[in-house]
């Protein structure tokens, strides 16, 4: 584990339009080092999404504003840099595996073109074209489709070949940051294991530092050094793995997140699911985002934004844990 | 790639045979018999049975419409025309260069025009460029093409003298009525190139080569020209269609000896196998052309291609 | 019941107040109301007596307060005559639009959702009839029938139901994958009740726009058909008629040509704003 190679901050992204405001990522931070995998969970509509092309600089440019925040890669603020200067970035340095692989490969180029393409575009190396050949189908391979493949279209391809093929296009040029978008929701189960090996085995490898988005906390037991929950739009929990599957602080919103996933091995007979829903985005509350669905909601939660409360590296975001061993951040 | 567009070519015999029939159905409810058309109705019947008989007329209609066929497939002959009493397929190929010429010219104008302004509408969506080419499309679109023509004979050849206003013996001559038809046409392809383009730069794929670090250049060059020009492309076989429409009428209001003006002298003369003959004709080409554009569509698009390769029509 | 219809009212509520905000598309529905009103209103703006009144003395005048737009060869009042044309075109479009929406729609609605045989006999006709450029099939059906106002929209609405056909198929083959086409199979509904209850509703929206824009391109063609002599005849006031007859005047009366000409164009052009508009506001995931 080495140095930072990510550091979000206060990350903030909104989606305007002449009739709302969205508020989707609401002040996010976290950090990642090299080789590290921080899972980034949250039901569907938490901004998970937003906040992982909000990295990479791929939000819709007409309506996507970020009012504030900072994206630290590689000791460069991302936000800063120029379209040109993240196009170096993007598919190099950095790449992202989609949710659904079934639209995120064109139709009408052959797979072989579309995974060599990233490394056409960052040759740093001055490979020929027959060098290059020879990398696609080596990587090919790497991800467990038969090189011979690579002048076939994506129409031929399986939904978890398709993914596949998108990992081999993420991972051809070495990138020091993976994003994986719910890289196994759009597949069968059985593949999705295989998956999700193989994008560890890769990480493992080498040394990729991987944000695993999802909402299925089986998979984050398995892959993660870190964690983030997250709700409409603010990370509302964040430490290790141990701190977020183990021990009794937790922000009421994880201990919902757990009570909603059948245990084999515990003692309760019956499932606890959050009631309610997540509330509008484009309204922004006085206090909690979470205060109408949480059991412990006080009047305080209704009036008052809750701060951070840190304990040896755990945060929660919840007025609960104002304590006298905590310590608030910002 | 041979299979498909010789079963194609096959389909096609059916079709044509279909198209004969249909035009031969609908020209067989006209009123009156060939010889009391030609001689008139105060001739003797004696003579107008005879002239009928000459024609063939005699006979029920399924039989009229295989000798038809069989005398086209045999002969090439396309029947007498009742006025000229000359064979039908010399006044057809005395006409049609002008009339393939014209739509030609319009179809390459309208096409490069309607398609490369559609990609740089969508590119630059909401500028002023964008917001111009879509009103002026829609405005060409609503335009018809005769006034259109009308106005442009006006101001070119009437007012300024630039332009003949009639006729068809040299370039000059299509320069007015190729704009005629060219216009609605273009514009036609330019908002459906333009709505292609902007669902196209919506598609998933498309971040994906983003992700990749290309450049906006790229991205709609290398990645969503192609596919957004498919559905362009299916329209092109219509286009055609619509361009030899336009065409007919043009050469109505520019007096050019084409196709367009040896239908509607035959229709006002009655002279039946006429009309026929030109019809069929130009059913002829315009199933050729669709034929082909359905070749131009497997080759670029690879699902298409394969599904015509394994054989199979699909349902879509 | 009552929930129901409140919940189609919010629906049209909300489908208007996207309609509204644009500019272009309330454009087109202000111009289409002016020449609706035109067309019903024709003879309280201005007498029928007005359009076949033969002023010998005032042949060819330019257009002036007393003939706004003018007066024609025989001296007839051109204001007049383009005013009482609304109802011919208007009429026309309207109705070979709508005729061939309801003949499209009985085709390619069972070919689309019967599929088998039923689908191969009416595509194949269809082929047959998609191989015809549609003005061929105008021209060939007034050859056949004469010329006169129910022979043009015969003509042009058999030309225009081909491409209705294929479009309500590849709409309602879309409609009837979804999954609640495959409940209501399920719990054993009937064909026509799948097919008027679920199938054709929700295939509304893009059938909608294609009539609107029909009615625009129908309009032009029965404008063209008359203009080459093969629709309407002078000395009805039909626009397309007016244009073929003022073509002999166009050096020294031009005026002849242009207001009926406009009159074609700003008809087509609100038909086809408005279709645009409802592309829009029907489907406003095209917008950002």
């Amino acid at each position: 584990m080495g140095k930072e190679i990510l550091e979000v901050k206060n990350l903030t992204i909104q989606y305007r339009t002449d009739l709302e405001t969205v508020y989707a990522v609401n002040g996010i931070s976290f950090s990642l080092k090299e080789g590290e995998t921080l899972g980034l969970v949250g039901e569907t509509g938490a901004g998970k999404t937003t906040a992982a092309l909000g990295i990479m600089g791929l939000l819709p440019e007409r309506t996507a504003v970020i009012p504030k925040g900072e994206v630290k890669f590689d000791g460069k603020d991302l936000l800063k840099l120029s379209e040109q200067e993240m196009q170096k970035i993007r598919g190099s340095k950095m790449s992202m595996i989609f949710q659904d692989p079934m639209t995120a490969l064109n139709p009408v180029l052959p797979v072989g073109k579309q995974i060599g393409e990233a490394l056409y575009l960052h040759n740093e190396e001055n490979l020929t074209n027959s060098q290059i050949e020879e990398k696609v189908e080596e990587t090919l391979e790497l991800v467990g489709i038969p090189k011979e493949r690579k002048v076939e279209y994506p129409y031929q391809f399986s939904g978890g070949m398709r993914q596949r093929v998108v990992i081999a296009i993420a991972l051809i040029c070495n990138p020091g940051l993976l994003i994986a978008d719910e890289p196994t929701t759009a597949l069968d189960v059985t593949i999705q294991a295989q998956i999700l090996t193989m994008i560890c085995n890769l990480q493992r490898k080498y040394g990729t530092s991987v944000i695993m988005i999802t909402h299925d906390l089986g998979v984050v037991a398995e892959t993660c050094d870190k964690v983030a929950i997250m709700y409409a739009g603010e990370v509302v929990e964040y430490g290790t793995l141990r701190d977020i599957f183990t021990g009794d602080r937790h922000h009421p919103y994880t201990e919902g997140l757990f009570g909603s996933i059948p245990s084999l091995t515990g003692d309760s007979r019956r499932l606890h699911p959050i009631e309610g829903l997540m509330p509008d985005p484009t309204k922004k509350p006085e206090g909690c985002w979470f205060a109408p669905r949480c059991g412990k909601c006080t009047e305080k939660c209704k009036k008052q934004v809750p701060p951070v409360y840190e304990k040896d590296g755990h945060q929660i975001r919840c007025h609960l844990f104002d304590e006298q061993d905590t310590e608030e951040v910002q | 790639m041979h299979k498909y567009i010789i079963k194609r070519l096959l389909y096609m015999i059916p079709v044509l045979l279909g198209v004969a029939f249909l035009v031969f159905a609908i020209l067989s409810l006209t009123p009156g018999d060939p010889g009391s058309i030609i001689l008139g109705i105060t001739a003797k019947p004696e003579d107008i049975a005879a002239l009928n008989a000459e024609f063939g007329y005699d006979k029920p209609f399924l039989v009229r419409f295989f000798n038809y066929i069989g005398d086209l497939v045999l002969h090439f002959d396309l029947g007498t025309s009742y006025q000229s009493r000359q064979p039908v397929i010399e006044d057809i190929m005395a006409r049609f260069p002008n009339t393939l010429i014209l739509t030609i010219f319009s179809m390459s104008i309208a096409s490069i025009l309607g398609i490369s302004l559609g990609i740089v509408s969508a590119v630059r969506q909401y500028s002023v460029l964008d917001h111009t080419c879509v009103v002026v499309a829609l405005i060409f679109a609503s335009i018809p093409g005769f006034w259109l023509g009308l106005m442009l004979m006006l101001l070119f050849s009437l007012k300024l003298h630039w332009l003949p206003s009639y006729g068809a013996g040299s370039l000059k001559h299509f320069i007015l009525p190729t704009l005629t038809v060219c216009m609605s046409s273009a514009a036609g392809l330019l908002r459906l190139t333009r709505s292609a383009m902007l669902e196209t730069i919506r598609q998933e794929y498309i971040r994906t080569a983003k992700a990749k670090g290309a450049s906006q250049k790229r991205i709609i060059w290398k990645h969503a020209l192609r596919n957004a020009l498919l559905p362009v492309v299916t329209t092109l076989g219509t286009s055609f269609g619509a361009s030899l429409g336009g065409a007919i009428i043009a050469e109505t209001v520019f007096a050019m000896p084409g196709m367009g003006t040896l239908i509607t002298t035959a229709i006002r003369q009655k002279d039946i196998p006429v009309v026929m003959g030109a019809t069929l004709f130009l059913a002829t080409l315009f199933s050729l052309i669709i034929l082909l554009v359905d070749v131009l569509y497997a080759f670029i698009d690879p699902r298409i291609k394969a599904k015509y390769q394994n054989g199979g029509r699909s349902r879509e | 019941m009552n929930r129901k219809k409140e919940k189609r009212n919010a629906q049209i509520k909300e489908f208007w107040r996207r309609y509204k905000k644009n500019k272009a598309a309330v454009t087109g529905l202000v111009i289409l109301c002016v020449i609706v009103g035109i067309a019903i209103f024709a003879d309280l703006i201005i007498p029928y007596s007005k359009c076949v009144e033969q002023v010998g003395a005032d042949r060819l005048q330019w257009p002036s307060a007393a003939h706004w737009f003018g007066t024609d060869e025989f001296g007839r009042d051109l204001f007049a005559r383009v005013i009482h044309g609304a109802r011919y075109s208007l009429f026309i479009g309207v109705v070979t639009s709508l005729i061939a929406l309801a003949v499209g729609a009985v085709l390619g609605a069972s070919a689309g959702y019967f599929g088998g045989v039923v689908d191969n006999v009416i595509c194949r006709i269809i082929d047959v009839f998609m191989c015809v450029p549609p003005i061929l099939l105008s021209l060939a059906v007034v050859a056949a029938l004469g010329t006169s106002m129910r022979n043009l929209i015969i003509a042009i609405t058999i030309s225009c139901i081909p491409g209705n056909v294929r479009l309500i198929r590849s709409v309602v083959l879309t409609v009837a994958e979804q999954d609640y086409v495959e409940v209501a199979r399920s719990y054993g509904a009937s064909n026509a009740r799948i097919i008027f209850r679920y199938v054709l509703p929700n295939a509304m929206g893009p059938i909608i726009v294609n009539t609107t824009m029909a009615i625009s391109d129908m309009i032009l063609s029965a404008a063209g058909l008359s203009f080459i002599g093969m629709g309407i005849q002078p000395p009805s006031p039909e626009w397309g008629a007016l244009l073929s007859a003022a073509q002999t005047y166009i050096f020294t009366s031009p005026y002849l040509l242009a207001f009926p000409g406009i009159f074609i164009v700003l008809s087509s052009l609100s038909f086809n704003l408005v279709g645009d508009g409802l592309t829009d506001a029907l489907d406003p995931k095209l917008k950002d």
